[in-house]
């Protein structure tokens, strides 16, 4: 396992970013492909913003930009359909893949 | 650069039913060695195989089995857009000169593992790609207004040109109706909306100028290719655009000379309906605006110019034969061998095959 899935599973979600370029490298990587410098990690704000969403059976799904610049797609949690631009919270974990899932903010 | 054709063709019939990839390959192959005129295994000096099959050493295996030895031969994985890249790297071989005559071979079995591409830990538990084609289709719809009647039109239209194409893995037609009312399968997409993965193989052989014109009557000749890739995970593009297939049409558009308006016939990636629409837009045959308009007029009117032979969701999606079946029709509608698909006066046709949600597409034009 990576230390990213290693940390998921924990229920962290790592951002791996470069401390010189001032930017996060997704998916992680252990070198910068600007600089190449060696990357460091920092734990996201689990705080992001939908992008686009849709539904399947009764759950709602959807493309999520989190920290401000990583784009995931993951579950919906809202008892109402979610709206482009609105804020959640994310909830990350492991288990043979990685699973995200957010819940409406205020909801 | 040298001028390089296509000399022969060769496919199976595309099936649900799980099949043995050698012997696909053989099969498709074969077909296509028995059609050329004055040419056999010995003057094959090239041998690629397209495949998201986990067999090993596939260019050597169909290489023997055809008692060729080559003198260049391997397999070629690039998920869904392998066929036309296997294409493009031997129309390269023949151009610099390191090979003469190369036999292209694309396979894949029903269930293969190139549907999931797990390096993208950005789709998370939502690897399938009915996700991300939900996220397309509803970004889309979005924009540019397209209703969902629109998007059964691209299904309704392939289903019914798949009727005539008899390697189709389905003959069924389907009404707009039929498709509008099929299955959910997420709140933007029906079943009928997605291409199938299934079983088939494809094979086409070419030659350089010379010996095309020697080996074949009607050779029909690769005038512009273009390949562009801008990622690897699919959310790192605007979800309603795919700059890879605009950027790779616009390399093959200079290199071959000419403009979008004067395509004729185009085989286009319709992995899911919205794929069309993006599609034939982002290769300048119409806009983003008027996509749906586009090919309502086209099945309105019984015009077969987009995906003669059904497309993806018409004809199947063996993912490796794919690129390479998309070309056969196009080569066989610029030699006027398409019976009832035919299409009249054609005289330049486009292949534009893409892999994982478009982060990745070639284009070829062809001409007689």
């Amino acid at each position: 396992m990576t230390f990213f899935e290693e940390q998921l599973e924990q229920g962290i979600f790592q951002i791996c970013y470069c401390e010189k370029c001032n930017h996060a490298i997704w998916p992680p990587k252990e070198i910068c492909h600007l600089c190449h410098e060696e990357t460091k990690w920092k734990e996201s704000m689990n705080r992001g913003t939908i992008i686009e969403f849709s539904k399947k059976d009764s759950v709602y799904f959807g493309l999520i930009e989190i920290d401000d610049e990583i784009k995931i797609l993951g579950e919906i949690l809202s008892s109402t359909e979610p709206e482009i631009g609105q804020r959640v919270k994310m909830a990350a974990s492991f288990q043979n893949k990685p699973k995200y899932s957010f819940t409406v903010e205020n909801n | 650069m040298n001028k390089v054709a296509i000399v022969s063709t060769g496919q199976t019939k595309f099936s649900k039913e799980e099949t043995n990839v050698e012997k696909s390959l053989f099969e498709s192959s074969n077909k296509c060695i028995q059609a050329t005129r004055n040419c056999d295994s010995k003057d094959i000096d090239g041998v690629l195989v397209s495949t998201n099959n986990n067999s090993k050493y596939l260019g050597a295996i169909l290489s023997e089995m055809n008692d060729i030895q080559p003198r260049v031969s391997h397999s070629i994985e690039h998920l869904c857009s392998s066929g036309t890249n296997a294409i493009i790297s031997a129309y390269s071989y023949i151009s610099a000169g390191l090979a003469d005559v190369v036999l292209v071979s694309g396979v894949d079995s029903a269930t293969n593992p190139g549907q999931v591409l797990e390096w993208d830990k950005a789709r998370g538990s939502f690897e399938h790609p009915i996700f991300w084609a939900s996220m397309l289709t509803k970004a889309y719809k979005r924009k540019f207004h397209t209703t969902e009647e629109e998007l059964a039109i691209v299904s309704a239209k392939n289903h019914k040109h798949a009727m005539d194409n008899p390697q189709a893995y389905s003959n069924e037609p389907k009404t707009i109706s039929e498709v509008m009312n099929s299955k959910q399968i997420t709140e933007d997409l029906r079943i009928l909306d997605c291409s199938r993965s299934c079983s088939g193989s494809s094979s086409v052989i070419l030659a350089s100028e010379q010996t095309a014109k020697k080996i074949s009557e009607q050779p029909i000749w690769i005038t512009g290719i273009g390949q562009k890739t801008t990622s690897a995970s699919f959310t790192k593009n605007p979800l309603e655009e795919i700059k890879s297939t605009h950027m790779a049409a616009s390399s093959a558009y200079k290199m071959a000379d000419i403009e979008p308006r004067q395509v004729d016939v185009a085989e286009v990636h319709d992995a899911f309906s919205v794929c069309e629409l993006m599609a034939v837009s982002e290769l300048g045959i119409t806009s983003n605006e008027k996509s749906g308009e586009f090919v309502r007029n086209l099945f309105n009117t019984e015009n077969k110019m987009i995906n003669p032979r059904g497309g993806l969701i018409g004809a199947g999606h063996p993912l490796g034969a794919t690129g390479i079946s998309q070309t056969i029709e196009i080569t066989h509608q610029l030699q006027g061998k398409s019976e009832k698909r035919q299409i009249s006066d054609v005289r330049t046709g486009l292949i534009h095959n893409m892999s994982a949600a478009g982060t990745s597409s070639s284009v070829m034009v062809l001409a007689n």
